[in-house]
């Protein structure tokens, strides 16, 4: 089974975050980007589905800040190949990054393909079904498990969870997308010297400038544009309670009890 | 003395049972060649003296257990003369008329010696066949959930010790009582020899011939016995009277705090026996099976699934049972260290104290082998999740935290005096602050107390900023060996860019990897480096700082593993509790014995092992309240800090005792007030 992952970086929310002078959009002076951890599930998903049922995992993932670390981390844990595309920085959306993603997709063989269910700096939480309708494959969002095999060949069982711990088990024909919400298991750690050994023998492929032209071929952007961008606002502030008897209090006082 | 017949027998049983036991010392010799190879142990002759020197006068039994070690030295004593004994036993049987018994002079020292050690042996071996079948100590027993080889479950080990000690008994009693028949056939006592002469008396009754036979009889007790034990004895733990001399020559000599890399780099770690250093295959062969390290040992203290001895005992029964494979090195794919050695938890559980390392009587060193087996499975993507998350934390952000790198230095913000950043001017003292000083809140109000302090004094310090990273002490211990790497590279390539003379720092660990483990990264070789309780002491010493007020109350120190065992850093915290005023009372378990807080080898990552029945720092805070009426538990290193007043809480004892920084001591002795303090 050839398995797709699909990677990006995103703002590292531990930092402090500014806006930048446009007021729209995030000052990228002491921006730094981590890997998207829903990426990181997929990605440990995929690994997990390489180990028990076999088959070649690619992942493909935008050029930024340290993507060649990421890139060489997913080798050191046990992907076969690695692209990176390039030129798609100025890309908007998940529309764009979808269409960025489905160009690079069709010239690869694909069965089933694994991102993020979403991610720190994206507005709706589309890519994958985006990537799905490009490509006319079903998609399946918020997953949390994917099994091979019980179904048949050319299907998936994954199990999707929804709100209130009600999980569904559903039967997917490939190829297809899923959205992962959380692998199995926390994403495995890739031990610093494998990714040293594995930078000095492996090469990353980079796909050149699927460009800022295919957002637009795809429907004209993503039909979004920000308007403004702001630090939410300082609540309050949470009242600290020291006991029952005042959790009590508090309650009787606004006529919960 | 014997017929020739007996003569022949002697001889033929000589041949058969020599060549089965060299042939059980050859494998021995051959497992432990296929150990991976160690730091070289250079000037063997001084190692070897040195360890003569020490098992002579027992240094390494009596660091702990004294009256066992007393009977032990009784043993050992006895057993090391009979070794000329023996040599005279067999010339007497072989060599006609030759005897020792009615003569003076040399041989009658010989003999008296003979004579009263041969009663201290029987002794001491009798107090501990004692105290092991009829006290049954509980420390030789191991936790419900430790890994143990089948026949440990079966009872090997006290069944080993029953043979070994049945052994001495026969083999020193026969003599003493061949001796006696001896003098008895005679009929007159001997002065060199009192107590077989008082033995001879209960004989005078016996027969010629009944005395003669007993004599034959007692020759072979003696001396047969022990070449019928030859075979047994490579099996046997009683081997570690060989083993353990050459094991401690061969100790590991570089400094306690510095740990070999991996012999290789691309394949590191142990998952196999023959995976380990040949120093460490060594170790399972000299062990004595004391349960001593089990004893020292924090994690099985507090109830976990880790025994360092049990990890020996394993790997000896192990090495004992599939001897033939691993001497020829065919036992590709057999068990692993995990299968049979210990269980992951277990490995997971070492807090690197040392404490094991420290106390073991014939030098072994089971924390190696669990950093080993920690070297294995992080690179096989298995260490537990919360440390993947930490090593990931690290590795991005350089600190341990997952906070952002620039937020480093915001803890000295809330100072009223701006600490000069060491990367733009020479300062006297560079300051690495380490993470926990940095980042943990509890700590970061110490931190700001000894810039105060040190601004209070005049002293020329800085700090590195955000440039600083984790010094990886306990990544290293962790098994991460490359992330330890990239963040001793990176952190001296920050200290080369900068001017100063000395590194000081308050957190232990931080100090263990820079004084100890910095130096191959470091061109020029090690950073100067101490620990700020050295740096106040000289600073009380030299006057700078003046205790004005001496604080009234009473308080105990606990030493941290990476000041005080690795390092020996005792005295200076010491000196400066003192310096303050305090009345300081040991606990117990101090200095060398001092007992860990629980936090070190990343353990203060991780969740507690389900089995823990009482942490550390808890176990540890009981024994300060133990001491009675102490005001203060003063402590010299962040994590420590924070172990102890959660400790403090989780056992209930606020307001009985309180954890307090040396630096909180300081910052009251010299009349910072407390609005300045904070
Ligand atoms: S280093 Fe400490 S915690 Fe680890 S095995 Fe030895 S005594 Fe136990
Ligand atoms: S390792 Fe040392 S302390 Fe531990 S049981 Fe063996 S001999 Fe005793």
């Amino acid at each position: 089974m050839k398995i797709v992952v699909l990677m990006k970086r995103v703002p590292d929310l531990v930092e402090d975050l500014e806006v930048d002078g446009s007021g729209k959009a995030l000052a990228t002076e002491h921006l730094k980007l981590t890997v998207n951890e829903f990426d990181d599930h997929a990605l440990e998903e995929g690994l997990l589905l390489k180990e028990t049922s076999g088959g070649e995992l690619t992942v493909v993932a935008l050029d930024a800040a340290d993507v060649d670390k990421m890139l060489f981390t997913a080798l050191a844990k046990g992907a076969d190949r690695v692209l990176k595309i390039t030129g798609a920085a100025n890309v908007e959306g998940n529309t764009g990054l979808a269409a960025v993603f489905e160009e690079v997709l069709s010239a690869q063989e694909h069965d089933l393909i694994l991102t993020g269910v979403q991610a720190a700096d994206d507005r709706d939480g589309q890519l994958g079904p985006i990537v799905a309708a490009l490509l006319d494959v079903p998609c399946v969002e918020v997953v949390t498990q994917v099994e091979v095999g019980e179904p048949g060949e050319g299907m998936v069982t994954v199990h999707k969870e929804y709100s209130g711990g009600v999980v569904a088990e559903l039967e997917i024909s490939l190829p297809a997308v899923l959205g992962i919400q959380a692998a199995r298991q926390s994403p495995r750690y890739a031990p610093v010297s494998k990714v040293r050994q594995i930078q000095q023998s492996a090469t990353i492929e980079t796909l050149a400038g699927a460009g800022e032209s295919s957002g637009a071929a795809a429907g004209g952007g993503s039909g979004f544009s920000v308007v403004e961008m702001t630090a939410p606002e300082t609540g309050a502030g949470a009242q600290m309670l020291a006991g029952v008897d005042e959790l009590m209090a508090v309650l009787e006082a606004k006529g919960v009890v | 003395m014997l017929t020739t017949a007996e003569r022949i027998v002697f001889l033929i049983l000589v041949v058969v049972c020599g060549g089965l036991a060299f042939r059980g010392f050859a494998n021995i010799v051959r497992i432990v060649r296929r150990g991976r190879k160690a730091e070289p142990r250079e000037g063997l002759l001084g190692r070897f003296l040195q360890a003569f020197l020490d098992v002579a006068l027992q240094r390494p039994v009596f660091k702990t257990r004294p009256l066992v070690s007393v009977f032990h030295a009784f043993i050992f004593f006895g057993f090391s003369f009979y070794l000329l004994v023996n040599v005279n036993d067999l010339l007497e049987a072989y060599v006609s008329g030759w005897s020792m018994i009615g003569r003076g002079g040399v041989a009658g020292v010989f003999n008296l010696l003979s004579d009263l050690l041969s009663v201290l042996v029987l002794t001491g071996m009798v107090a501990l066949l004692v105290r092991r079948f009829l006290a049954k100590p509980k420390s030789l027993e191991f936790n419900a959930s430790v890994k143990l080889h089948p026949r440990v479950v079966a009872g090997g080990v006290p069944r080993d010790s029953l043979i070994v000690g049945v052994f001495i008994l026969l083999h020193v009693g026969a003599r003493w009582v061949g001796t006696a028949l001896h003098l008895a056939k005679e009929g007159h006592g001997d002065p060199w020899l009192p107590t077989a002469s008082l033995l001879a008396a209960g004989f005078s009754g016996l027969g010629e011939a009944a005395l003669e036979t007993g004599t034959h009889l007692c020759w072979w007790v003696a001396m047969g016995l022990i070449v019928l034990f030859l075979p047994y004895f490579p099996r046997s733990k009683h081997l570690h009277l060989m083993v353990a001399p050459v094991n401690l020559a061969l100790e590991k000599r570089t400094p306690r705090g510095l740990l070999e890399a991996p012999p290789d780099a691309a394949n590191p770690g142990a998952k196999e026996l023959t995976d380990l250093s040949w120093p460490l295959l060594l170790d399972s062969y000299a062990c004595i099976m004391c349960n001593r390290c089990q004893d020292a040992c924090p994690a099985h203290a507090t109830g976990t699934p880790l025994s360092p001895a049990a990890l020996e005992i394993n790997k000896r029964y192990y090495a004992n049972e599939h001897a033939a494979s691993l001497a020829s090195g065919d036992n590709t794919g057999g068990a692993g260290l995990l299968d049979f050695a210990i269980s992951e938890d277990a490995v997971w559980s070492c807090t690197s104290c040392y404490a094991c390392v420290r106390i073991c009587p014939v030098g072994n060193a089971p924390m190696f082998d669990l950093i080993e087996m920690r070297r294995g499975l992080v690179f096989d993507g298995a260490a537990p999740d919360e440390v993947a998350e930490v090593l990931r934390h690290l590795d991005e952000k350089g600190n341990s935290f997952g906070e952002s790198a620039r937020k480093r230095p915001r803890w000295a913000k809330k100072l009223d005096f701006k600490i000069p950043d060491a990367r733009k001017q020479p300062v006297e003292y560079l300051w690495f602050v380490g993470d926990f000083a940095s980042y943990d809140p509890q700590c970061q109000e110490i931190s700001r107390t000894v810039a105060r302090i040190l601004n209070s004094a005049g002293i020329d310090f800085g700090i590195l900023y955000e440039t600083e990273r984790s010094a990886g002490n306990d990544i290293r211990r962790v098994g991460e060996e490359g992330l330890f790497e990239s963040l001793a590279e990176q952190n001296a390539a920050a200290l080369a860019e900068c001017e100063f003379e000395k590194i000081f720092t308050t957190d232990p660990h931080t100090f263990n990897a820079l004084k100890n483990e910095y130096g191959p990264f470091v061109d020029g070789g090690p950073f100067d480096v101490v620990h700020y309780s050295t740096l106040l002491l000289d600073l009380f010493t030299q006057g700078r700082l003046e205790a004005g007020t001496q604080l009234k109350a009473r308080g105990t120190y606990h030493d941290p593993c990476f000041l005080g065992r690795y390092n020996g850093g005792f005295e200076a915290p010491r000196g400066v509790i003192r310096a303050c005023g305090l009345e300081l009372v040991e606990m117990p378990r101090s200095r060398e014995n001092s007992f860990c807080c629980g936090a070190g080898g990343g353990r203060i990552w991780m969740k507690d092992h389900p089995d823990v029945v009482e942490r550390p720092s808890e176990n540890r805070i009981r024994e300060a309240l133990e001491l009675g009426a102490v005001d203060y538990f003063v402590v010299a290193c962040p994590k420590d800090l924070t172990m102890y007043r959660d400790a403090v809480k989780s056992t209930g004892s606020e307001g009985q005792i309180a954890v307090k920084d040396i630096a909180d001591l300081v910052a009251e002795a010299i009349g910072l007030s407390a609005a300045e303090v904070n």
